[in-house]
């Protein structure tokens, strides 16, 4: 008896706890777009989305964010362009190459790298790559490169690890299969184990995509954050979050809305990542 | 097993120390070359001709994010700002804290940025405006261009609460709480605070940019006389003042001086300068640069220091 009052007791612990985070979200969701839909309402869906001047100060102002949007893709663009290939080679390196004394320093270190703060990344970035890339590269070093590069880094360990393990779930029959056919162990991973996983490593490729989207600090440390479109990648550019975080301390009435819907926007955008990632994830089981 | 994992990950930890360190001192030497080389490039300049115009290439303008007070004085007292349009050069650097500036300035030789006077350190060079030093003495005797006064102005005479909190801020306390907050205190020689204590509500009202110093300033005072609530409402200067004329504010504040319709109406103290140093690398020869060239710097007209006289 005493048991079972026990059991149901925490039973309804744990209901309240997985509540509170539920809650959590609901309560963020309801806040950003009960704030924001009359921002975007005031200004106009298509001057916010699709105007390119951002100037909350001046008279009249005007917040258009596409300049935003354009370098936010830009930014994760080059993120994937640099993190995707390093990150999956580094990933069938560790899951099918490595021997094991390496590996065994290679899996703590790759996850120091996640464990680093993003203003470390940042600093890093403003100190070390910012000024590689003007001397070497030309512009002022603030740039969508600079930027992409930086963030490349900071999406392998999210690349990294998540493709090991879909490497590694691979059933061994593939591998024994391949190899029992002639293959070398090269052509085993490459053609075999790699494409079965493929679910699995495009899941972490969306996963590294809603990390870059959503990376704030690092960013707005190296982009220069410069409110035009430009197609120059050594020419600097602004994130939408870096959009919100540069201007919040200051902005007032419909300023402060915009920032909000904004963050709407990214929200979005965001969803629209998961949504993607559980697609994928659910084809893998399927 | 375990251990000798840990031992491995220390000996890599204290290799990466040692690299840094040695990275540390690489650094200090080539930044040791550079400056002598400037050193020598100066020399040279100065010793072919009075130009101090500079091989630097594309200047790259650093400015502060949109709404930083800084910012808006900046663009207000160089004419970057006209007709209430902000225009500042849109091919431009955007940080959004002082320390950020002073990085990106000392580390790129062709940068040019701002920052308050109270921030201003050796790691970069403040250049002298139309021939004035941006020093503390020069902002205080109106001899620096770009700076402003920070003013309280009340209707008549100001009594109870009021009064005693303008005798808080021109205090040596109070003066003191302004030098800490970055700004310069309008008097050095002020005698210590004593409060009259006196209770009751007033209202504060103004410039946002003056807003931040005396929200200390109020807290500090709050705290000596425990009687008092002092209210702050943060909007601009010409609402602050137009609140103390017609009696919404029992203190209007504005980061300006104030106008002569104003001046009929109001008595203004003056409570501090803020100065506002432009600035550039130290490997940068360029001696001065009227407030004229600054515009055009950061409005984007002149992008090349070559162009720069």
């Amino acid at each position: 008896m005493r048991k079972k009052i026990l059991e149901n007791g925490m039973r309804g612990l744990f209901a309240v706890t997985a509540c509170v985070s539920i809650l959590a979200v609901v309560l963020i969701c309801a806040f950003m777009f009960i704030n924001g839909i009359p921002a975007i309402q005031e200004i106009g869906l298509f001057d916010f989305l699709g105007g390119t001047k951002w100037a909350p100060n001046n008279t009249p102002p005007s917040y258009g964010i596409l300049p935003m949007i354009v370098g936010s893709l830009y930014i994760t663009a080059g993120a994937i362009i640099v993190g995707v290939p390093i990150g999956l080679f580094a990933a069938i390196f560790m899951a099918r190459f490595c021997p094991k004394r390496i590996y065994r320093f290679l899996k703590p270190l790759v996850e120091l790298l996640a464990g680093i703060p993003s203003i470390v990344y940042g600093f890093f970035g403003m100190t070390v790559l910012v000024p590689f890339v003007r001397e070497h590269l030309g512009g002022n070093g603030n740039s969508i490169l600079t930027a992409s590069v930086l963030l490349g880094i900071m999406i392998l360990p999210t690349i990294i690890g998540l493709s090991e393990s879909a490497i590694r779930a691979v059933d061994e029959s593939y591998y024994e299969g391949a190899l029992a056919l002639g293959a070398t162990h090269e052509r085993a991973v490459m053609k075999a184990v790699v494409p079965a996983a493929k679910s699995g490593i495009l899941a972490s490729i969306v996963l590294g995509i809603g990390r870059a989207i959503g990376e704030t600090m690092a960013v707005i440390m190296v982009a220069g954050n410069n409110t035009r479109i430009t197609t120059d990648i050594l020419k600097g550019i602004r994130t939408l979050t870096g959009n919100i975080v540069m201007e919040m301390g200051y902005a007032t009435d419909l300023h402060r809305g915009a920032l909000i819907a904004t963050g709407v926007v990214l929200f979005v955008f965001i969803l629209i990542i998961n949504l993607c990632f559980s697609v994928l994830n659910n084809r893998k089981k399927g | 097993m375990k251990k000798i994992l840990a031992i491995a990950l220390a000996l890599v930890v204290v290799c990466a120390a040692f690299a840094g360190c040695s990275n540390g001192s690489g650094n200090s030497s080539t930044s040791a070359n550079n400056s002598s080389s400037a050193a020598q490039n100066s020399s040279s300049n100065s010793s072919s001709s009075e130009n101090t115009a500079n091989d630097l290439g594309e200047i790259t303008v650093i400015s502060r994010e949109d709404g930083s007070g800084t910012r808006t004085a900046f663009i207000e007292l160089t004419g970057v700002e006209a007709d209430g349009t902000d225009q500042t050069y849109e091919d431009a650097v955007f940080v959004n804290s002082t320390d950020q500036v002073l990085t990106q300035v000392s580390e790129n030789e062709a940068a040019i940025g701002y920052v308050s006077l109270g921030s201003l350190n050796d790691t970069v060079k403040a250049v002298p405006v139309d021939g004035v030093e941006p020093t503390a003495e020069n902002v205080k005797a109106g001899d620096y261009k770009i700076s402003r006064p920070f003013m309280i102005a009340t209707k008549g005479e100001a009594t109870g609460v009021a009064a005693d909190f303008i005798n808080f801020i021109l205090s040596q306390e109070g003066q003191a709480i302004v030098n800490e907050e970055g700004y310069i205190a309008v008097d050095d020689a002020a005698t210590a605070f004593e409060s009259a204590m006196p209770e009751g509500t007033i209202t504060v009202g103004g410039s946002s940019s003056v807003g931040p110093v005396m929200e200390k300033l109020a807290e500090a005072y709050m705290a000596v006389n425990t009687g008092a609530t002092i209210e702050l409402q943060v909007t601009d200067s010409s609402s602050g003042m137009n609140g103390a004329i017609d009696g919404t504010l029992d203190i209007g504040m504005a980061s300006r001086a104030l106008k002569d319709s104003e001046t009929a109406e109001l008595t203004g103290i003056q409570i501090a300068v803020d100065g506002i140093a432009v600035i550039v690398n130290n490997a940068n020869a360029v001696e001065d640069l009227s407030v004229e060239t600054i515009r055009q710097i950061f409005t984007g007209e002149v992008t090349d220091w070559s162009e720069v006289q």
